[in-house]
């Protein structure tokens, strides 16, 4: 087998090949029009980087069935590993299973988390002392800015490895709606991150946020982050259209909006806030983009533009965005506690409605940001409210979650730890909320590591707690095998009270004056001893997370056999064998019940047709 | 221990405990979350609102940690027993409970929130203004044609911070002061603060600005009314030519 035969590859080299075509017209183009100089690195590198994309989609095949469709070839779903070759092939090329295509995504996501959250541990050590030691100031800046998005990455690659996994097993649906159109929304992850870590060799200081003007007069590495977001972006749109699609067409008979499993209402909105808030950043990164190759004042104030006008845009995406990454953990929360608690999800319809309030209030509070902007001092007023608001559905959550373990018959293992574990973290995120929220707080604390620690605490535990707990949770269904739990429990043990550590540690030298995104202080500050406490922290969490990969991959050959369904859930996808069959489900499923109704005798969610008892 | 889960006593000590924690975590709170010294009216203010919210956090966070602890050490399985949990799927009463009260406080603390945004915010006559200017990587000061390299401002005294920069955002913040405002390219913003203690600070910038971002700092002094207006009279007379050349022995 060649490795010419790993769709991966033909895509990497078709995407080298397309940003060398690039730098090649754009100089053959200076030369013919007697251009001076010949070289020009902005419209060279722009055009090289979406002439790579494209090829790389060219060379991976995701554009292949839709090519040979225009011209008449019909294109049947071929189902199963690729013919004569190794069943492991079909991870590294497009293959149309949603199972392969979750699992690609929960790799590459895994990936994507362990490299920006190397970035974090390299600009960790540098803070843990005062004085510049092994960074300097331009390194500093553009790991901090690289974390960013390597972690933001990690995130919606996570989430969609989740949804594409789980939401059509949890619906007894043999696939996704557009099979095709989910391969291709999982491939432009690859180019947007081979942009991304591109861009590292020139180097680009703006954070994640690349506000202009200084987005406009830094290197052109920024122009590599513009569109491998925007490719980030497409992915997105393209995938919860999808997953709405799949949720929305695809029940079962029986499955009623309100007695679908809870996570896939949390997918349904998250894919909401994904399908319309992702063109506004799309937008605005272009629109920097084009400020810096045509010298179109967008933000330029001298050519009648503002810079405040980006952080709008920016914001009317990114704000919504946080509810994007956390929204599916909270499912992930609601779905498993009723397991491990032998008890219903206590109030299902609040929980689910919870998400969409969530979902739509979210669109309304970007300006929470924007504080001490310079924009009209009055909209602070209308944002403060709005964003005050989000606690209510919040809190409702959190009474409902406790509502449900509430009389339970508890059990510890690994996954239900992982749950604890994020609703506590959630915890110091949520409630570190209003106190930003409240513009005159917010006055001080803005820009501070208080909001540093506020958002790790909300993203961790909104995003990665419930990440780890479903990959744990779920392993067993993927991979037919057990996890070590000792191992997953001495990864909680570590992890929790190190991340409890560092939320603390970071909110403690913001209230005291640390500022945010810098690459030293001042040691008047008296903040040493807590970016101490932080950085050991952060060098735990990250120990941790490499238990969990071991885990993972030792167990998946030596792991105890699972069997269809150890935590005798209810949920269709435990009804059937682990793994899972390439076609899923046998026969068709119907919903005949309520699904967490764990505690009722004789009854159940779902009844396979076919199946003993069926007439 | 009480048989069900919905039995009265459950609740009775578990809100005893809420209450024990509260005070405890309030305590905790305000332990490792410092404030900088109160050096200006905005300050006092600022830290009011600030320890309203921390003790509500620390009630909400007992709430819910303690409801969640005792779940998980009373309502273990245990050995042996493989019966599932209490069947009950809700309460709308409850629902709308917590969906209300939480409504109420949210409405609080908005309220308490516009007045103390209009208490920071607010100007008045006889202001000291000081001209900012920010650049990539420094700051400096103009009082009415004065150029200064640190800013020096008088004790009890409104300050206008009127506040430009021509390359990229920055962002004025004294943690001491509290308050914080960001300056734009192509747009004056403003500032207001009445600064209560002499001595000395330094202001920092807050918004990523490029390279030396991290060491954007300028020294600032609080001086009484009389050593400022004689600071400023120095100033000026160093930095007019007139007087200089007019004075006896200025070397
Ligand atoms: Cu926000
Ligand atoms: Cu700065």
């Amino acid at each position: 087998m060649s490795l010419m035969s790993l769709g991966l590859v033909r895509g990497l080299i078709g995407q080298a090949l397309g940003t060398l075509a690039g730098l090649f017209l754009v100089t053959l183009i200076r030369v013919l029009a007697g251009m001076d100089p010949i070289w020009a690195e902005e419209p060279a590198w722009v055009t090289g980087a979406v002439l790579g994309v494209i090829g790389f989609l060219i060379g991976v095949g995701a554009l292949t069935d839709w090519a040979k469709w225009t011209v008449g070839i019909p294109t049947p779903l071929h189902h199963g590993p690729p013919v004569g070759k190794p069943a492991w092939v079909r991870y590294f090329s497009v293959d149309y299973n949603h199972k392969v295509i979750g699992i690609q995504y929960g790799v590459t996501g895994l990936l994507m988390l362990m490299i920006g959250g190397a970035f974090a541990v390299i600009f960790r050590t540098e803070l843990s002392r005062t004085g510049l030691q092994f960074l300097s100031a331009d390194t500093y800046n553009t790991l901090l800015s690289m974390h960013g998005w390597a972690a933001l990455m990690a995130i919606l690659l996570g989430i969609g490895g989740m949804a594409n996994y789980l939401v059509p097993l949890m619906l007894g649906a043999e696939d996704m709606a557009f099979p095709r159109l989910n391969a291709f929304a999982y491939w432009l992850n690859v180019p947007s991150i081979v942009l991304l870590m591109t861009s590292l060799f020139f180097g680009w200081d703006g954070g994640w946020t690349v506000y202009p003007p200084l987005s406009v007069i830094g290197s052109v590495g920024y122009q590599f982050v513009f569109y491998s977001i925007f490719t980030l972006g497409l992915s997105s749109v393209l995938g919860s259209l999808n997953l709405i699609a799949t949720i929305l067409r695809m029940r079962p008979p029986g499955m009623t909006l309100f007695r679908m499993p809870i996570f896939c209402w949390a997918i349904l909105a998250t894919s909401m806030i994904q399908l319309t808030a992702t063109q506004l950043i799309g937008l605005a990164f272009l629109m920097v983009s084009f400020e810096r190759l045509l010298g179109m004042g967008f933000f330029d104030f001298e050519k009648g533009g503002t810079p405040i006008l980006f952080q709008h845009l920016f914001w009317f995406y990114s704000h919504p965005a946080v509810y994007i990454f956390v929204l599916p953990g909270l499912g992930i929360i609601s779905e498993i506690l009723p397991v491990f608690a032998r008890k219903p999800l206590f109030g299902y319809r609040w929980i689910a409605l919870s998400s969409l309030a969530i979902a739509l209030v979210g669109f309304l509070v970007w300006g929470h940001h924007m504080f001490t902007s310079g924009y009209a001092e009055y909209l602070r007023v209308p944002f403060m409210l709005a964003t005050l608001l989000v606690a209510v559905p919040t809190g409702v959550k959190f009474f409902s979650w406790l509502g449900t373990i509430w009389g339970g018959r508890l059990t510890f293992p690994t996954p239900m730890l992982f749950v604890l574990g994020a609703i506590s973290v959630f915890l110091i995120g949520g409630l570190s909320g209003p106190i930003l929220a409240t513009v005159a707080s917010d006055l001080h604390l803005h820009d501070s590591y208080f909001v540093v620690g506020h958002f790790h605490a909300t993203i961790f535990g909104g995003f990665t707690f419930p990440f780890f707990a479903a990959i744990y949770y779920w392993y067993p269904k993927i991979t037919g095998r057990m996890y070590n739990e000792a191992m997953g429990k001495l990864h909680f043990w570590i992890m929790t009270p190190a991340f409890w550590m560092m939320s603390i540690g970071q909110m403690s030298v913001g209230v005291m004056g640390m500022r945010r995104r810098i690459a030293d202080y001042d040691p008047a500050l008296g903040v040493e001893f807590g970016h101490i406490l932080v950085t050991i922290a952060g060098f735990a969490i990250a120990f941790s997370i490499l238990i969990m990969i071991y885990n993972l991959l030792h167990s998946a050959e030596v792991g105890k056999v699972a069997g269809a369904n150890p935590w005798r859930s209810r949920s269709p996808e435990w009804q059937i064998p682990s793994p899972v069959p390439e076609h899923s489900f046998a026969a068709p499923i119907a919903v005949v019940g309520e699904p967490y109704d764990y505690g009722l005798p004789n009854s159940t969610y779902i009844r396979m047709a076919g199946a003993a008892g069926d007439d | 221990m009480p048989k069900s889960a919905t039995d009265k006593r459950h609740f009775i000590i578990a809100a005893a405990l809420v209450a024990v924690t509260t005070v405890l975590m309030d305590i905790l709170l305000k332990a490792v979350l410092p404030l900088p010294i109160q050096a200006s009216l905005e300050a006092l203010t600022i830290d009011a609102l600030i320890g309203w919210h921390l003790s509500l956090i620390a009630f909400l966070f007992s709430l819910i940690v303690v409801f969640m602890l005792y779940s998980i050490v009373v309502f273990r399985k245990r050995p042996g027993d493989n019966s599932d949990g209490e069947h009950f799927e809700g309460n709308t009463t409850l629902e709308i409970i917590w969906t209300v009260v939480p409504l109420i406080a949210v409405i609080i603390f908005a309220f308490y929130g516009i007045n103390t945004l209009a208490e920071v915010t607010r100007s008045e006559p006889n202001e000291v203004v000081v001209k900012v200017n920010g650049f990539q990587w420094g700051w400096s000061f103009e009082y009415d044609g004065v150029l200064s390299p640190e800013m020096v401002i008088p004790v009890d005294q409104r300050v206008r911070l009127e506040m430009n920069t021509r390359d990229v955002i920055h962002s004025f913040w004294i943690p001491e002061m509290r308050v914080k405002q960001d300056l734009v390219p192509g747009q004056e913003t403003i500032l207001r603060f009445t600064p209560i203690v002499t001595g000395e600070y330094t202001l920092a910038c807050a918004e990523l600005c490029g390279r030396s971002h991290w060491s954007m700092l300028a020294p600032v002094r609080v001086v009484s009314a009389s050593e400022f207006d004689q600071w400023l009279a120095q100033r000026r007379a160093e930095q007019n030519p007139a007087l200089v050349q007019a004075g006896p022995d200025t070397e």
